[in-house]
């Protein structure tokens, strides 16, 4: 190597190391927020407000009198409107949802679809760039007991960096999904790749059944014992959801459905939250009764001109006022609605439903923020959360409004529009 | 001219239904905005035989005794938006053959169909209707009303243009093309006969060999008469171009033909060809669209209205069949997201497609001497949460949200559910809720 090249070689690496170092900087810096509107999530909105970033974290938040740190750098907000960064408690991802939907078996409580996350996925990009930074994933909708979901962030090159919690759910999915397709064994052998059950309604809550019976027994058991041979992964896991360690998640849409998840929930003794829930107006009592928390999918399908309903469900518009004012609580989310809306526009349409704006800001950051069991973490902008937030340009839920920027653990991870 | 020709150019140039209202009626609003002037607060519009004849201030304007008032004064009016290209409220929008020009959309409309109520729904006064993008040459459209209990009673103008599709069905995008090219080749070839007949009647009279009181009386074949219209421009097209692929075929077609395209979402690669179109434009009902990049993945999100916009082109939007697209709103929020300014995504439903239908004079903006097509809403037009609470359709009041039964069977079990907290709330109260 000649002389004159070794030293561009070395004025290269110390470039390198000055922008590491300015990006260590930008890290440990500490950034104010300024003469934002602020809708902190689960209260009302601050005007004028203030929010002090450093290390990831949000370590103050205040009026315009809030004292800044010295050093700080501030980014004035004027006419910008600050929310926490929303979670969507049910997004699918992976473009081929053949990915999510395992066939060798219908009930597959023991898979985990954080193996098949492909951070590259578009469709993280998507939702993060309309404010989204956290996302509960489950497998798809195919099997009876597709397995377990987890809590990412929408950012990053590594599922396991980007994972906050493994194993947050178990799904269960009732009505016809789980047997649309499937074919009863026609002179064929039983165990033929092409021979899948169940083919109604019954074959998949007698699949369910089966699985439970199965996880009961074997708690009748002493694990480890000499001579007993150890539950299969599968149960083990539906042990834990009768127990009460994770959460089962029943995908139902339909009123028969949505009372056939109640009753299967009961008979077994387990708490599960609802998913989709598209007629859960007409369960209302029920729901409240059973302190069942529900995920409502894609309330923009319940379009007034026609019904968007999937699996024999009839969604209307009021779906999201009743639930308010029973009492119920639920999150709002973008579910198996191909067509969904980007999650704000979902609580959008509720909004014009009839809920409540703060109400429906907060189905989509606080509350499902509880009900993953990370509230601690994200869902709201006070001091020593995550400082996940999004700066709009407006009030969210105007049709017109435009997530500027997005920042996960305070480092910005949008795209310019 | 026969009869039936005389007919259509009648129906051209008049706007056929006659004015409802003999009564005075006057709307008293909080805003109005007029789209082509200032907006005005506090203001009175005193309609006169389904037209308007006063707009001004409150403090200027005195209502006779004798009209009809409907108070808005905590609301907004503005004029009822105005399509330019729909496919709605037909029985059968797409005739499986592909070359039917003879066909209108006149014997396929259906008066009880849910569309045009929810058109009242969303405030919209003035339908194009063509048949669906799915035929090559279709057949001609119609401007109606969504409001009548006959097709007779909600025509606006008929024949108001023959709609041509490039849309790919099963073959590919250049048999699509070779496909018009020949259709419309056949109907010049046509014309070229049919005129080189005449010319030779005429020349055999002359020489003698026809006696001099006979007359020519072959008629242009019926299934013929309105695709010759569109090559002699005397009737316009309606292009629908699915995207930037046929974007160059659709301006060579509109240099011998008077065109009016109907653009699909898939335009980005068509860029510096926009600037080429002279006219306004319809946009289909999706503006918004993510491609993604086959090499990166990456994937980037386009606005069709805002490719149009900064190529200086006038557009039209258009409404979805159902989901969000089907709501003018979000419509005017997509454009606005896309930064476009209110102004330019109102008239996009208002002036635009009412000068591409030749109806400015009558609709699309409220002033003196127009129809009286007026929406009034519980608040701004671009807001998710405002609702149509009444339209006016040439004076006569046609829809209001507290009469609607499919708004009452959407929120009835919410209403229920409310009742113990609140017995007497009104609708607006629950559903139009601010922000």
């Amino acid at each position: 190597m000649t002389p004159l090249l070794r030293t561009a070689a070395l004025l290269r690496t110390a470039t390198l190391t000055l922008a590491l170092g300015a990006l260590a900087a930008a890290q440990d810096g500490v950034t104010a927020y300024t003469n934002a509107t602020i809708l902190p999530g689960g209260k009302p909105a601050m005007s004028n407000a203030t929010m002090v970033v450093s290390g990831g974290k949000v370590i103050a938040l205040g009026g315009a009198d809030l004292k800044l740190p010295d050093g700080a750098n501030v980014v004035d907000c004027k006419g910008k409107t600050i929310t926490p960064g929303l979670i969507d408690a049910s997004f699918q991802s992976g473009n081929n949802t053949q990915d999510l939907n395992e066939q060798s078996d219908e009930v597959t409580p023991n898979l985990r679809v954080l193996d098949s996350i492909d951070p590259e996925d578009p469709r993280f990009a998507r939702a993060r760039n309309a404010g989204v930074t956290t996302v509960h994933v489950m497998p798809g909708t195919r099997n009876v007991i597709g397995g377990l979901g987890c809590v990412l962030k929408t950012h990053g090159t590594d599922p396991k960096a980007m994972v906050i919690k493994e194993d947050a759910s178990m799904r269960i999915v009732m009505g016809s999904e789980p047997s649309s397709g499937n074919r009863a064994i026609r002179g064929g052998r039983v165990n033929s790749m092409y021979y899948r059950r169940p083919t109604t309604r019954m074959g998949v809550i007698w699949e369910v059944r089966r699985a439970f019976y199965d996880a009961k027994e074997a708690m009748t058991k002493t694990q480890g014992a000499p001579g007993d041979a150890p539950a299969s992964p599968g149960t083990q896991v539906l042990m834990e959801v009768l127990q009460g360690k994770v959460t089962a998640v029943t995908t139902a849409r339909s009123e028969q459905d949505l009372r056939t998840a109640l009753r299967i929930a009961d008979e077994f003794g387990y708490q599960t939250v609802i998913d989709e829930a598209q007629d859960a107006y007409m369960v209302a009592d029920e729901l409240a009764g059973k302190k069942a928390v529900v995920m409502l999918g894609s309330p923009s399908a319940e379009g007034v001109g026609g019904s968007a309903g999937r699996d024999g469900a009839a969604p209307r518009a009021g779906t999201v006022a009743v639930l308010a004012a029973k009492g119920i609580t639920f999150v709002i989310t973008t579910g198996t609605n191909p067509a969904a809306l980007p999650l704000i526009n979902e609580a959008m349409f509720a909004v014009r439903n009839g809920l409540g704006p703060q109400q429906a800001l907060d189905a989509v950051t606080i509350e499902p923020a509880k009900l993953l069991g990370l509230s601690d973490r994200i869902g709201s902008l006070a001091p020593g959360k995550d400082a996940d937030f999004v700066i709009w340009s407006q009030h969210p839920l105007d049709p017109a409004a435009v997530a500027e920027s997005v920042l996960i653990n305070g480092q910005s991870v949008s795209q310019p529009r | 001219m026969n009869h039936s020709l005389l007919r259509i150019a009648i129906a051209c140039t008049t706007i056929a239904a006659p004015a409802l209202s003999q009564d005075l009626v006057a709307i008293k609003a909080k805003t109005i905005h007029t789209i082509t002037g200032p907006s005005i607060e506090d203001g009175v519009i005193l309609l006169q035989n389904g037209r308007i004849q006063t707009i001004g201030k409150a403090a200027d304007v005195t209502i006779p005794w004798s009209a009809k008032v409907i108070d808005a004064s905590d609301k907004v009016v503005m004029p009822t938006y105005v399509l330019a290209h729909s496919n709605g409220g037909m029985r059968g929008a797409n005739e499986s053959m592909q070359n039917v020009p003879w066909l209108s959309v006149a014997d396929a409309i259906d008066p009880a169909s849910s569309y045009f109520e929810e058109m009242l729904r969303n405030g919209v006064g003035t339908i194009h209707v063509l048949p669906g993008n799915n035929t090559l040459m279709a057949g001609s459209g119609m401007v109606v009303r969504p409001f009548g209990r006959t097709v007779e009673d909600m025509t606006v103008a008929d024949n108001t243009g023959m709609k041509l599709s490039l849309l790919t069905g099963n073959g590919s995008r250049l048999q699509k093309i070779r496909e018009m090219r020949r259709a419309i080749a056949a109907v010049r070839e046509y014309l070229a006969d049919y005129e080189r007949e005449k010319a030779e009647f005429e020349k055999e009279q002359a020489a003698g060999a026809i006696p001099a009181d006979k007359k020519w009386e072959k008629e242009i074949d019926r299934k013929q008469k309105a695709a010759v219209e569109l090559i002699e421009k005397k009737m316009k097209g309606w292009l629908y171009v699915p995207s930037f692929a046929e974007l160059d075929e659709a301006l060579r077609m509109s240099k011998d033909l008077d065109l009016n395209m109907v653009l699909g979402a898939n335009l980005d690669e068509a860029m510096p060809l926009l600037a080429k179109l002279k006219q306004p434009v319809v946009l289909d009902s999706t503006i918004e669209y993510f491609e993604t990049d086959p090499e990166t993945r990456k994937e980037e999100q386009h606005c069709s209205a805002r490719m149009l916009a900064d190529a200086g082109v006038p557009f039209a939007l258009s409404l979805g069949a159902g989901g969000p697209t089907s709501y003018p709103w979000w419509q005017i929020g997509t454009c606005m997201r896309n930064g476009l300014s209110k102004q330019q995504a109102l008239e996009a439903l208002t002036m635009v497609p009412a000068k591409m239908l030749g109806l400015d004079d009558q609709v699309g903006s409220l002033a003196v001497g127009k129809l009286g097509n007026i929406q009034i809403l519980s608040g701004d037009p671009t807001s998710a949460t405002s609702w149509v609470d009444t339209v006016v359709l040439e004076g006569e009041v046609v829809y209001e949200r507290s009469k609607d039964p499919r708004l009452k069977y959407l929120f009835e079990a919410a209403e229920k559910a409310a009742e113990p907290q609140a017995p007497k709330a009104s609708d607006n109260s629950k559903k139009g809720e601010g922000q």
